[in-house]
């Protein structure tokens, strides 16, 4: 598996369109800091995010913060520039203050489908939740649908004065989606959850959680580890043991300044298998991340 | 702007105050993209979420967000703008006195004040979180507290609650 993903691998595949493997899905978390109207303006910027982008199935993103609502579509739109069929679904603006915040996934439309119905905001009527998480779920279209790996997305970025408290409602949230369909088990917590894996305690009221960031550090000045993929590892055995940070100073040659204006944190992204898999395997967690240029 | 001199960040929070909106808002950017250095900005970026323009606010509120506690000479200016009429100025002193813990506990009298019903939700709520983080200080804000417990607001009233834990009540 982790030879097919190398095809990614070539840095020279910018210039191209982006080949993906067959047998993984891959699905990314990206916190991109304050993206509105003035990141937008900027056309280098503009262009790394859409690389990122084109590089996995499905980015999670964190940090839209805009009064217009063309933000997302025009960014889509660049994604497509090279002829690429992503497309979106956004959620409503979010955050206790006057200063909004909107979740966004972005997708690969020739590698997964979106049940559009089943999309919303977790509900929080005890407000434990600055920004309660946007869940969507999404199957693959790699695989024949009766055969396609389905599950949820979980999009969260949690409020950084109230990390512990965030980190257990978050666990509350994991363990409703899990019940939310009699048909699905597959739910996937992913963002900016400000926390690594040693303040990840509430998590482990989740039976088998895991996680696929760990050892590493998410923001740009490689200082942090505050984004994940959190999942129940019984359940969700169609991860691949395979995950990274996309670095963004590393992967495209930007000094750190250049890196900081397209967002304070790497892109974090984990593989899984497009079939569904019935019953719980064993496959060991990888200690190291694989890089993806 | 990844590693900037204090020099940098002071000639940047002075900007934040300039006619041109597009020099405030590439300044509060510039702050934004500055990291834990930016915390001796931490005054005038809370100052910033009340201007006029609203790029200029969001970029200030994300560089509060990843700024950490404020130096101390900044609280003074904070526990003043608790009161301000903007409530997202006044949510942001808050939390970043709320940051400060102990070291806050001057500002307990105005931070108790805006417990009182009425207040903006969320600054009421920032408030009880504040007070909560200041702990055995905030001691005298006991009685607020306890009526903000009290709410109607579900969260107010857990925050209030916690507080009063922290306290010593």
């Amino acid at each position: 598996m982790i030879c097919c993903l190398a095809v990614l691998l070539p840095a020279a595949a910018f210039a191209q369109p982006v080949v993906k493997p067959w047998d993984a899905v891959l699905i990314a978390s990206f916190n991109i800091q304050v993206f509105g109207e003035s990141k937008l303006a900027k056309p280098q910027v503009v262009e790394v995010l859409a690389r990122v982008v084109r590089k996995f199935d499905i980015v999670a993103i964190q940090e839209v913060r805009a009064k217009s609502d063309d933000i997302i579509p025009r960014f889509v739109q660049a994604v497509n520039a090279d002829g690429s069929r992503y497309h979106y679904l956004i959620g409503p603006r979010e955050g206790r203050t006057s200063s909004k915040e909107q979740y966004v996934f972005v997708y690969d439309t020739t590698r997964v489908e979106v049940d559009a119905a089943s999309a919303g905001v977790f509900p929080d009527p005890s407000d434990r939740l600055h920004r309660p998480p946007m869940c969507a779920r999404f199957r693959t279209r790699i695989m024949p649908a009766q055969a396609a790996f389905s599950f949820w997305l979980v999009n969260t970025h949690t409020d950084p004065d109230e990390v512990p408290q965030e980190l257990a409602a978050l666990t509350d949230v994991f363990l409703g989606m899990q019940s939310a369909r009699p048909d699905e088990d597959d739910v996937i917590l992913l963002g900016d959850m400000n926390a690594g894996p040693p303040e990840f305690k509430s998590y482990q009221r989740i039976p088998g959680v895991g996680w696929a960031v760990s050892g590493a550090t998410t923001n740009t000045r490689r200082t942090k580890t505050y984004d994940n993929l959190v999942f129940a590892r019984p359940a969700t055995s169609e991860y691949l043991g395979v995950w990274g940070v996309l670095d963004l100073q590393s992967t495209f040659g930007l000094p750190l300044d250049n890196a900081l204006e397209v967002s304070d944190h790497n892109p974090v992204w984990a593989a899984f298998h497009p079939c569904e898999i019935g019953g719980p395997q064993t496959i060991p967690l990888a200690s190291q991340p694989t890089t993806i240029r | 702007m990844t590693d900037s001199s204090p020099a940098e960040i002071h000639d940047l929070a002075r900007q934040l105050t300039a006619a041109d909106p597009a020099v405030r808002r590439a300044a509060a950017e510039r702050l934004c993209r500055s990291g834990p250095a930016a915390a001796a900005a931490a005054l005038p970026l809370v100052r910033a979420c009340g201007d006029a323009d609203e790029g200029v606010r969001e970029q200030a509120v994300a560089a509060l967000e990843e700024l950490g506690a404020p130096p101390s000479e900044a609280l003074a200016g904070l526990i003043e703008a608790v009161a301000a009429a903007d409530p997202l100025v006044a949510y942001w002193a808050i939390t970043l006195l709320g940051r400060s813990g102990e070291a806050a506990a001057a500002g307990v009298t105005a931070l108790a004040r805006q417990l009182a019903p009425g207040t903006d939700p969320a600054v009421a709520q920032r408030a009880a979180w504040a007070l909560g983080r200041i702990g055995s200080a905030a001691r005298a804000a006991a009685g607020a507290l306890r009526e903000a417990a009290s709410s109607s607001d579900p969260r107010l009233a857990r925050l209030a609650q916690e507080a009063l834990s922290a306290v010593g009540e």
